[in-house]
Protein backbone atom coordinates (compact mmCIF):
# COMPACT_ATOMS: atom_id res chain seq x y z
CA UNK A 1 0.00 0.00 0.00
CA UNK A 2 0.85 3.66 -0.55
CA UNK A 3 0.94 6.21 1.84
CA UNK A 4 0.67 9.85 0.91
CA UNK A 5 2.21 12.44 2.86
CA UNK A 6 2.68 16.49 2.54
CA UNK A 7 3.41 17.72 5.84
CA UNK A 8 2.09 15.30 8.37
CA UNK A 9 5.16 13.51 9.02
CA UNK A 10 4.49 13.42 12.63
CA UNK A 11 2.01 10.88 11.33
CA UNK A 12 4.43 9.15 8.87
CA UNK A 13 6.96 8.28 11.15
CA UNK A 14 4.30 6.58 13.45
CA UNK A 15 3.52 4.56 10.34
CA UNK A 16 7.13 3.32 10.17
CA UNK A 17 7.85 2.62 13.49
CA UNK A 18 4.84 0.88 13.93
CA UNK A 19 5.74 -1.28 10.53
CA UNK A 20 9.32 -1.40 11.71
CA UNK A 21 8.57 -2.82 15.00
CA UNK A 22 5.94 -5.48 13.51
CA UNK A 23 8.48 -6.31 10.91
CA UNK A 24 10.91 -7.54 14.13
CA UNK A 25 13.63 -4.69 14.02
CA UNK A 26 14.87 -4.10 17.58
CA UNK A 27 13.58 -0.91 19.26
CA UNK A 28 17.03 0.71 18.13
CA UNK A 29 16.77 -0.08 14.89
CA UNK A 30 12.99 0.99 14.55
CA UNK A 31 14.52 4.27 15.53
CA UNK A 32 16.69 4.31 13.22
CA UNK A 33 14.33 3.85 10.37
CA UNK A 34 11.84 6.26 11.67
CA UNK A 35 14.80 8.86 11.93
CA UNK A 36 15.65 7.69 8.29
CA UNK A 37 12.21 7.79 6.89
CA UNK A 38 11.86 11.65 8.40
CA UNK A 39 14.93 13.14 7.39
CA UNK A 40 14.17 11.92 3.78
CA UNK A 41 10.26 13.20 3.85
CA UNK A 42 11.72 16.61 5.48
CA UNK A 43 13.36 17.06 1.92
CA UNK A 44 9.76 16.50 0.33
CA UNK A 45 8.55 19.15 3.00
CA UNK A 46 11.41 21.65 2.16
CA UNK A 47 11.70 21.40 -1.50
CA UNK A 48 9.11 19.68 -3.36
CA UNK A 49 5.97 21.27 -5.07
CA UNK A 50 3.22 18.13 -4.26
CA UNK A 51 3.12 15.27 -1.56
CA UNK A 52 5.31 12.55 -1.12
CA UNK A 53 4.64 8.61 -1.00
CA UNK A 54 5.75 6.04 1.00
CA UNK A 55 5.71 2.45 1.04
CA UNK A 56 6.78 0.44 3.38
CA UNK A 57 7.12 -3.94 2.93
CA UNK A 58 9.47 -6.75 4.26
CA UNK A 59 10.69 -10.22 3.92
CA UNK A 60 12.59 -12.26 5.99
CA UNK A 61 15.76 -10.79 5.42
CA UNK A 62 14.92 -6.99 5.98
CA UNK A 63 12.59 -3.76 5.85
CA UNK A 64 12.28 -2.25 2.91
CA UNK A 65 11.14 1.61 2.64
CA UNK A 66 10.09 3.39 -0.64
CA UNK A 67 9.99 6.99 -0.64
CA UNK A 68 8.78 9.16 -3.54
CA UNK A 69 8.66 12.66 -4.68
CA UNK A 70 8.27 15.06 -7.24
CA UNK A 71 11.83 16.75 -6.20
CA UNK A 72 14.99 16.83 -7.71
CA UNK A 73 18.49 15.80 -5.39
CA UNK A 74 21.54 17.55 -7.64
CA UNK A 75 24.19 16.31 -6.11
CA UNK A 76 23.31 13.09 -4.56
CA UNK A 77 26.77 11.55 -4.16
CA UNK A 78 27.14 15.26 -1.95
CA UNK A 79 25.07 12.99 1.27
CA UNK A 80 27.75 10.50 1.73
CA UNK A 81 30.11 13.03 2.90
CA UNK A 82 30.05 14.43 6.42
CA UNK A 83 29.13 18.12 7.34
CA UNK A 84 30.85 20.06 8.78
CA UNK A 85 29.67 19.62 12.54
CA UNK A 86 28.31 23.23 13.10
CA UNK A 87 27.04 23.71 9.52
CA UNK A 88 23.50 24.73 9.54
CA UNK A 89 21.99 22.37 7.31
CA UNK A 90 23.00 19.41 4.90
CA UNK A 91 22.72 17.05 7.91
CA UNK A 92 19.54 15.03 6.48
CA UNK A 93 20.50 12.48 3.81
CA UNK A 94 24.10 12.09 5.64
CA UNK A 95 22.18 10.70 8.53
CA UNK A 96 19.88 8.81 6.29
CA UNK A 97 23.41 7.24 5.10
CA UNK A 98 24.78 6.32 8.40
CA UNK A 99 21.58 4.36 9.99
CA UNK A 100 20.63 2.56 6.95
CA UNK A 101 22.03 -0.96 6.21
CA UNK A 102 21.65 0.41 2.01
CA UNK A 103 20.29 3.37 0.06
CA UNK A 104 18.98 3.48 -3.48
CA UNK A 105 18.85 6.86 -4.33
CA UNK A 106 17.26 7.73 -8.15
CA UNK A 107 16.55 11.35 -8.68
CA UNK A 108 15.99 13.22 -11.76
CA UNK A 109 13.53 15.62 -13.42
CA UNK A 110 10.84 13.25 -13.25
CA UNK A 111 11.53 13.39 -9.23
CA UNK A 112 13.26 11.57 -6.44
CA UNK A 113 12.73 7.79 -5.32
CA UNK A 114 14.97 6.66 -2.08
CA UNK A 115 14.60 3.40 -0.82
CA UNK A 116 15.44 2.65 2.88
CA UNK A 117 16.80 -0.88 3.55
CA UNK A 118 16.77 -2.06 7.30
CA UNK A 119 18.27 -5.83 7.35
CA UNK A 120 16.28 -8.11 10.30
CA UNK A 121 18.55 -9.78 12.79
CA UNK A 122 18.73 -13.76 12.57
CA UNK B 1 10.44 -11.30 -2.48
CA UNK B 2 7.36 -12.01 0.08
CA UNK B 3 6.15 -8.24 0.47
CA UNK B 4 3.86 -8.26 3.51
CA UNK B 5 1.19 -5.21 3.12
CA UNK B 6 1.27 -2.13 5.29
CA UNK B 7 -2.23 -2.78 7.54
CA UNK B 8 -4.30 0.05 6.08
CA UNK B 9 -5.21 1.99 9.05
CA UNK B 10 -3.54 5.51 9.32
CA UNK B 11 -2.35 8.13 11.90
CA UNK B 12 -3.17 11.50 12.05
CA UNK B 13 -1.47 14.10 14.51
CA UNK B 14 -3.62 16.48 12.67
CA UNK B 15 -5.26 18.92 15.28
CA UNK B 16 -2.50 17.83 18.18
CA UNK B 17 0.33 20.05 18.96
CA UNK B 18 3.71 18.33 18.00
CA UNK B 19 5.68 20.86 20.19
CA UNK B 20 5.40 22.53 23.74
CA UNK B 21 7.96 24.23 24.83
CA UNK B 22 8.11 26.14 28.21
CA UNK B 23 10.72 28.66 29.54
CA UNK B 24 11.53 29.09 33.24
CA UNK B 25 13.66 31.62 34.81
CA UNK B 26 15.38 29.71 37.63
CA UNK B 27 18.29 29.72 40.08
CA UNK B 28 20.56 27.43 41.38
CA UNK B 29 23.34 27.80 44.41
CA UNK B 30 22.35 31.68 43.18
CA UNK B 31 23.28 31.62 40.04
CA UNK B 32 20.50 31.88 37.45
CA UNK B 33 19.58 30.26 34.91
CA UNK B 34 16.85 29.74 31.70
CA UNK B 35 15.07 26.31 31.50
CA UNK B 36 13.56 25.85 28.66
CA UNK B 37 11.62 22.02 28.30
CA UNK B 38 10.72 20.83 24.81
CA UNK B 39 8.19 18.29 24.62
CA UNK B 40 6.82 16.53 21.28
CA UNK B 41 8.34 16.08 18.44
CA UNK B 42 10.62 18.81 16.64
CA UNK B 43 11.07 18.26 13.17
CA UNK B 44 11.35 20.59 9.65
CA UNK B 45 7.41 21.49 10.24
CA UNK B 46 7.84 23.35 13.56
CA UNK B 47 11.61 24.12 13.45
CA UNK B 48 10.96 27.62 12.54
CA UNK B 49 8.73 28.34 15.52
CA UNK B 50 11.69 26.37 17.82
CA UNK B 51 14.14 28.81 16.57
CA UNK B 52 12.05 32.01 16.87
CA UNK B 53 11.20 30.92 20.51
CA UNK B 54 14.81 29.82 21.59
CA UNK B 55 16.08 33.29 19.89
CA UNK B 56 14.15 35.25 22.27
CA UNK B 57 15.36 33.64 24.78
CA UNK B 58 19.02 33.74 23.89
CA UNK B 59 18.72 37.53 23.09
CA UNK B 60 17.65 37.72 26.95
CA UNK B 61 21.80 37.10 27.30
CA UNK B 62 21.48 34.40 29.49
CA UNK B 63 24.86 33.18 31.43
CA UNK B 64 23.60 29.74 31.19
CA UNK B 65 20.47 28.13 29.19
CA UNK B 66 19.43 24.69 30.23
CA UNK B 67 17.42 22.65 27.59
CA UNK B 68 15.42 19.66 29.00
CA UNK B 69 14.93 16.94 26.46
CA UNK B 70 12.89 14.71 28.73
CA UNK B 71 9.99 15.01 27.18
CA UNK B 72 10.92 15.04 23.35
CA UNK B 73 10.40 11.97 21.51
CA UNK B 74 11.82 13.17 18.42
CA UNK B 75 14.32 15.43 16.68
CA UNK B 76 15.46 15.90 13.16
CA UNK B 77 18.75 17.41 11.46
CA UNK B 78 16.90 20.76 11.11
CA UNK B 79 15.53 21.10 15.08
CA UNK B 80 19.45 19.97 16.10
CA UNK B 81 20.56 22.91 13.98
CA UNK B 82 18.20 25.29 16.08
CA UNK B 83 20.05 23.74 18.83
CA UNK B 84 23.54 24.25 17.21
CA UNK B 85 22.82 27.71 16.10
CA UNK B 86 21.38 28.87 19.97
CA UNK B 87 24.91 26.85 21.15
CA UNK B 88 26.75 29.07 18.72
CA UNK B 89 24.84 32.19 19.79
CA UNK B 90 25.46 31.87 23.36
CA UNK B 91 29.00 31.23 23.22
CA UNK B 92 29.58 34.56 21.42
CA UNK B 93 27.98 36.28 24.02
CA UNK B 94 29.84 34.48 26.74
CA UNK B 95 26.99 31.96 28.08
CA UNK B 96 26.57 28.18 27.96
CA UNK B 97 24.10 25.99 26.59
CA UNK B 98 23.38 22.21 28.40
CA UNK B 99 21.36 19.45 27.23
CA UNK B 100 19.39 17.11 29.55
CA UNK B 101 18.45 13.55 29.50
CA UNK B 102 17.28 12.93 26.03
CA UNK B 103 15.33 9.84 24.87
CA UNK B 104 17.04 7.23 22.77
CA UNK B 105 15.99 8.81 19.52
CA UNK B 106 17.29 12.29 20.30
CA UNK B 107 20.55 11.02 21.95
CA UNK B 108 21.13 9.20 18.54
CA UNK B 109 21.45 11.89 16.59
CA UNK B 110 23.02 13.77 18.86
CA UNK B 111 25.85 11.12 18.90
CA UNK B 112 25.84 10.38 15.00
CA UNK B 113 26.57 14.24 14.49
CA UNK B 114 28.78 14.47 17.13
CA UNK B 115 26.58 17.52 18.49
CA UNK B 116 27.32 15.58 21.65
CA UNK B 117 30.80 16.39 21.84
CA UNK B 118 30.24 20.10 20.78
CA UNK B 119 27.25 20.68 23.72
CA UNK B 120 27.36 19.00 27.01
CA UNK B 121 24.82 16.83 27.99
CA UNK B 122 23.94 15.74 31.24
CA UNK B 123 21.02 13.40 32.97
CA UNK B 124 19.70 15.83 35.19
CA UNK B 125 18.75 19.44 35.50
CA UNK B 126 20.31 19.81 38.63
CA UNK B 127 23.93 18.43 37.20
CA UNK B 128 23.46 20.19 34.38
CA UNK B 129 22.67 23.53 36.82
CA UNK B 130 26.06 22.89 39.24
CA UNK B 131 27.85 22.93 36.00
Amino acid sequence: MSYSYTTDLAAVRAVVYRYAKQAGLPEHRALDLVLAVSEVAANTVRHAKSPGSLKIWYDTQEVICQIQDEGMIRDPLASRRKPAMDAMGGHGLWIVHQVCDEVEMLSGEAGTTIRLHMKLPG
Amino acid sequence: MTAIPLESALWYNKGVDLLTVFVTARESAGEPYTLVEVTGEADVTNTDELRRLLDDEVSEQPRMMIIDLSGLRFMDSSALHALLRVNRSLDRQGGVLALVSPQPAVAKILRLTTADRLIPVFATVAEAAAG
